[in-house]
């Protein structure tokens, strides 16, 4: 009987055989159709028509981290983002919200045209006008401040025009347009981020932040952290973080008082009262140096201290002090400190947590003390310097303003290297200021800030305020208050040069449009060459010459084509070609690693503050007393032990734990621990603290469905205990009050919050971005989305759009640090009142100008500064008067 | 005929009888009469009234708008025409240009998301017919209703001035060309966006313009469609926005 006779015999001969097949697995199969992948990313193509998708590069900025992406564009229209390969710090991949940032740009509430306001201020009526109608009626606002300047011959009326940002991401073009004009009043957003982390180390050893090589450690110290959702790196941190704790076993340790994705990820979590860390970070200093587990070279060497000067100052910051303020037990201090000491390479991690208070600035150089002490600087597996890139701008270049800007730095805060933002609008009420046009880029204080209806008040009072453009291309909560919106387009549209030190491998990238800028709308570069070549027609004013670009591919240019390195790769045209340069190797598919075309690992340097001077760069140099290499003034490195470093980016070219020019204003020139005032609030009270979470940025995501759809209430986080003795059950609705006001919301119980706090995200209750941020529109029918998009119109399931804990947080400022202190707010939580619905809000202008005076007090020249620093051996009675440094 | 003598049947179009040939037979007064009322729809809905359009209203047009009964608003044809103008134009902005606003294009009706395919369709329809969309302001796309039902406008014209040339195969062309167009293009969504628009307009002349685009659209493609078709637009055109029902317990507070 032949084979087809056998099997054709019955239908049960070959399912038979059909099932032996199977039951040998994947053995039997071809091997020459495979599904149509992508190798590792880079390549996608359409399931309609299988044709390849056009992939551009560019530069993330769904949030501050710039990772690299790989937009995938068919028919025009961008389809799916997806990460870089090349991006040595990326690895090729996005976060949640990277990948959902294509539909920022198909945003029906994406504000298309320039609207010109034609009711009341903030009453939401507009006009449409075009490009060259906004920038003409820009230009003249301007050059009026300019012409009067003029005339009345006073430099300081140009400081009248005034540019806020939020994100400003241009590689210099804010700068250059606000210097062109004369005026050196911008005004950032750092002080509502971590700039009391950035002054708690620049002056230390000089950069802003570490980056951690947490692939190669043993051992992680994170205080206050979420580095798996939102710390700064999010992205290529936690990828190394896992990397390190997965792959290397390290030991992670989290130190915040709410159980985040991070901590519920560590070996172990503390929960300390907030702003407290600095007590345990002491307290383990203190046994690190007094049981001899310091690495004494390093601290010899390196540090502008003695071991026993650390000693003496570390002996009333006991584990059993840090115990009391803290909470953290005695014991486990103790042990962690000893853990963290001989556990090598070991290093910290730290973010908003410890920094977000009064006095932060000594929490975040308490904590960078640790890694120094324990000699981990710089080490594989350690605490090293960040890595990046910069680039020239193009010539010829604005010089600064010629008069100082109170606004862009308030004096009181001589310290505070990156400003004071929250002050802007306090300043200008009490007519420490003066605002003739303000510009508003990227930024939305009206929601963002802390005591945010201030800013409210500030921007629509046209007395303030006279004339008030906004950039935005979202009709957020400060854009509706604008004369004129001239938006901008979405991050995928435009140009920036970028660096950001997000791992161990310094790279220069571009953003560039992955699509033109949709429906003719144009990139706010553009828009600053329009304006300034209104202004200034002629070239009469001086300010044209610094615009002079054929195009805004020219700027972008004129910033890489005369890279050293890059330039003869093909400057501008190279980086539009890989987004990334240089790039290093390939990711490898098993071990996740950067490797080189023999799949050897491609190392990043260590070490880099022991790079050694070349004999004929110390040729006319000078050497202190104390070893440091001055040339032409500035020092450029210093001499250890006969050797000629680079050093670290300090005056004394080592690591500064102590501070001269902090004792000098009357701070504790040594890393301290100031106990708060909220430490000492009433048994009753409970401390307000504020978290971002996994999909959100703070203010600019509520408005995309994917992440709305997987975040949109943020209820306040309660211990049981601790709502058990208020009255309070999950869900219940509640009222939180602070001396400003109150808000209306929801309880949310849960173990993972320390009794005395309670916790409340931000990205949630916005009452203006769009109709997915507010769930409202115009159109009550449609109250949801205009569209049919299944997954849009019939899947908006949530009537909860949360609520913003913003308007009841005080303004609070480390003195040092100038950063508000997010975590430093005390309130009262009740069970709702009758009447109170949820997301009432009823909050107080008044109270917010007694916070401001109140505030000034901790200012070096106030009162309760004095008595908070007794132990400061300074001048008190000569303290350096008030000077405009703004510039 | 008064604008509200063109309904949309409540039973979805069932009982509508269009017309069995696929191409509808006009007399070159009804053609011409076609272009001037797309043409008009168009420019109120394209952009902002200014002041010839208003003089057009208060002058020529004004016997006509009377004898039907629309109701453009008292202020249009009598209030001092700077302000008329000013009203208008933050109407304008608020019902169709600003974020919130009921956007007037195809891509947004059907997607949520701006310019996507649907504008493509509606270019790809221009260019057979030798036109091309062309963006006055930034923000405009080429799926914008105004620029469709111009699109018809043209198209009925193409169609008289050939039919006025006695060239029969080149007019019907361009009645196929525009009920096609019709039928698949603004038949899907411009009956439903302009009901929805109309709830949202604050001012009455915005309210009849596009009361009237509503009838006079939905009347083309009755006259040239069959009743299966007219079912299935209708029913887009009646799109009901849905939620999922919730149940208060099924989700913490924490919406964890």
């Amino acid at each position: 009987m032949g084979i087809q006779e056998k099997l054709s015999t019955s239908r049960r001969g070959f399912l038979k055989l059909g099932a032996a097949v199977t039951a040998v697995g994947t053995a039997i199969t071809s091997t020459r159709l495979v599904a149509m992948e992508q190798e590792l990313g880079g390549a996608d193509y359409s399931p309609v028509t299988g044709e390849k998708r056009k992939a551009v590069p560019y530069t993330c900025m769904a949030c501050n981290i710039e990772d690299g992406g790989i937009a995938m564009v068919e028919n025009g229209r961008i389809v799916k983002l997806e990460g870089n390969m090349k991006h040595p710090n990326t690895r090729g991949k996005l976060c949640a919200k990277g990948n959902s940032g294509f539909l920022h740009v198909y945003d029906p509430d994406r504000i298309m045209t320039p609207l010109k306001r034609v009711g009341k201020r903030g009453e939401g009526k507009w006009k449409r006008i075009s490009y060259d109608e906004a920038t003409s009626l820009l230009a003249e606002k301007l050059r009026e401040v300019i012409e009067r300047a003029r005339a009345e011959e006073n430099h300081e009326i140009l400081n009248e025009i005034v540019m806020k940002w939020g994100r400003n991401r241009t590689g210099g073009a804010v700068k250059r347009f606000m210097h062109a004009l004369g005026s050196n009043s911008m005004v950032n957003h750092t002080n509502i981020c971590e700039s009391s982390k950035k002054v708690g180390l620049e002056p230390s050893w000089g950069p802003d932040i570490e980056s951690c090589d947490w692939a190669n450690t043993k051992y992680i110290l994170n205080f206050g952290s979420n580095i798996l959702e939102a710390a700064y790196f999010m992205n290529p941190n936690a990828q190394r973080l896992v990397d390190g704790v997965v792959g290397n076993r390290a030991k992670i340790v989290t130190f915040d008082p709410r159980l985040s994705n991070s901590a519920g990820y560590s070996h172990e979590w503390h929960a300390p009262y907030p702003g407290t860390d600095a007590a345990i970070v002491l307290a383990m200093a203190n046994v690190i140096m007094n049981e001899g587990l310091y690495d004494a070279e390093f601290v010899r060497d390196w540090t502008n201290v003695t071991a026993e000067q650390l000693i003496a100052h570390l002996k009333p910051f006991t584990p059993e002090f840090a115990e009391k303020e803290s909470g953290v037990s005695a014991d486990d201090i103790r042990r962690i400190a000893r853990e963290f000491a001989t556990t090598k390479p070991a290093t910290t991690f730290s973010y908003r947590g410890p920094v977000k208070h009064l006095w932060g600035a000594y929490q975040e150089a308490a904590i960078h003390m640790l890694n120094v002490i324990t000699g981990n600087v710089e080490k594989k597996g350690g605490y090293c310097l960040p890595r990046g890139m910069g680039w020239p701008q193009p010539e010829p270049v604005p010089p600064a303003g010629p008069a100082l800007s109170a606004i862009a730095k308030p004096p009181l805060y001589p310290l505070a290297s990156h400003a004071v933002s929250t002050n802007a609008p306090y300043m200008v009420m009490r007519g420490e200021a003066k605002v003739s046009v303000w510009m508003s880029y990227y930024d939305n204080p009206l929601y963002s800030y802390p005591s945010s209806h201030v800013w409210r008040a500030f921007l629509g009072d046209e007395s303030l305020v006279p004339f008030f453009v906004s950039f935005s291309c979202y009709m957020s909560e400060t854009t509706e208050m604008a004369d004129l919106i001239i938006p901008d387009v979405t991050y995928l549209e435009r140009h920036d040069p970028e660096s950001m030190p997000s791992g161990l491998y310094p790279c220069l990238s571009i953003r560039q449009p992955v699509i033109q800028p949709l429906g003719g709308t144009q990139e706010f570069r553009k828009t600053l060459i329009d304006v300034a070549h209104k202004i200034d027609p002629d070239g009469s004013l001086g300010i044209r010459k610094y615009f002079a670009f054929d195009s805004v591919e020219d700027w972008m240019k004129q910033h890489f084509d005369n890279i050293p390195g890059l330039k003869e790769e093909g400057g501008y045209e190279r980086l539009k070609k890989d987004g990334v340069w240089p790039v290093y190797g390939k990711v490898d598919k098993e071990t996740a690693k950067l490797v080189d075309d023999n799949g050897n690992e491609i190392k990043a340097e260590y070490g880099l503050y022991t790079t050694e001077i070349p004999d004929e760069e110390m040729l006319g140099t000078e050497i202190s007393e104390e070893g440091t290499i001055i040339r032409d003034g500035q020092p450029i490195g210093v001499r250890i032990n006969g050797k000629n470093y680079v050093g670290f980016g300090t005056p004394s070219r080592k690591i500064e734990l102590f501070k001269e020019e902090w004792r000098t204003f009357g701070f504790n020139p040594l890393p301290t621990y100031k106990r708060l005032p909220s430490r000492d609030k009433k048994p009753e009270e409970l401390v307000l603290t504020t978290y971002k979470v996994n999909v959100h940025t703070q203010s600019r995501t509520a408005s995309l469905k994917y992440l709305a759809e997987m975040y949109h209430k943020n209820p306040a986080w309660m211990n049981p205990q601790r709502a058990a003795k208020l009255g309070i059950n999950d869900g219940d609705l509640v009222r939180i009050t602070s001396p400003l006001g109150y808000i209306v919301t929801r309880a949310h119980l849960t173990e993972g919050i320390h009794p005395e706090v309670v916790a409340i995200s931000t990205a949630c209750g916005h009452s203006a971005y769009g109709r997915l941020a507010t769930l409202k529109q115009r159109d009550p029918a449609a109250r949801w989305a205009q569209g049919n998009d299944p997954d849009i119109a019939n899947n908006v399931w949530w009537d909860d759009r949360g609520v913003h804990p913003n308007p009841i947080i005080r303004l609070s400022v480390d003195p040092i640090g100038g950063s508000q202190g997010w975590y430093d707010t005390v309130v009262k939580v009740t069970p709702a009142q009758a009447g109170d619905k949820y997301g009432d809000t009823d909050v107080s202008i008044e109270q917010a100008m007694k916070d401001y005076d109140e505030m000034l007090r901790y200012a070096y020249t106030g009162d309760l500064h004095r008595a908070a620093h007794q132990e400061v051996d300074t001048d008190w009675n000569n303290l350096p008067e008030p000077k405009l440094t703004g510039h | 005929m008064p604008a509200n003598d063109f309904k949309i049947p409540d039973d979805g179009g069932a009982a509508v009888s269009g017309p069995d040939s696929p191409v509808t037979e006009m007399s070159r007064t009804d053609l011409q009469a076609r272009a001037g009322l797309y043409a008009l729809l168009a420019r109120c809905l394209e952009s902002e009234m200014d002041a010839d359009l208003l003089h057009h209203f208060r002058g020529t047009l004004k016997p006509t708008i009377d004898e039907l009964g629309l109701d453009l608003g008292e202020d249009v044809m009598n209030a001092r025409a700077e302000d008329v103008l000013e009203n208008l134009a933050e109407e304008f902005t608020a019902l169709f240009v600003a974020p919130g606003g009921v956007l007037p294009y195809r891509s947004v009706f059907e997607t949520g998301r701006l310019f996507q395919s649907q504008a493509d369709q509606a270019e790809a329809a221009y260019k057979a017919a030798g036109f091309a969309f062309r963006n006055v302001y930034s923000g405009e796309f080429s799926d914008h209703v105004a620029v469709m039902l111009a699109f018809v406008g043209r198209l009925f014209e193409k169609q008289l001035a050939f039919d006025e040339a006695d060239n029969a195969s080149a007019a019907s062309a361009c009645a196929i060309q525009r009920e096609t167009f019709l039928r698949e293009q603004l038949g899907p969504w411009v009956v439903g966006w302009s009901r929805r628009a109309q709830g949202c307009a604050l001012h009455p002349f915005y309210r009849t313009i596009l009361e009237l685009t509503e009838q006079v659209v939905w009347e083309d493609i009755s006259a040239c469609s069959d009743q299966a078709t007219l079912k299935r637009l209708a029913l887009s055109n009646r799109r009901r926005l849905m939620r999922l029902a919730a149940d208060p317990d099924f989700r913490k507070a924490s919406g964890l």
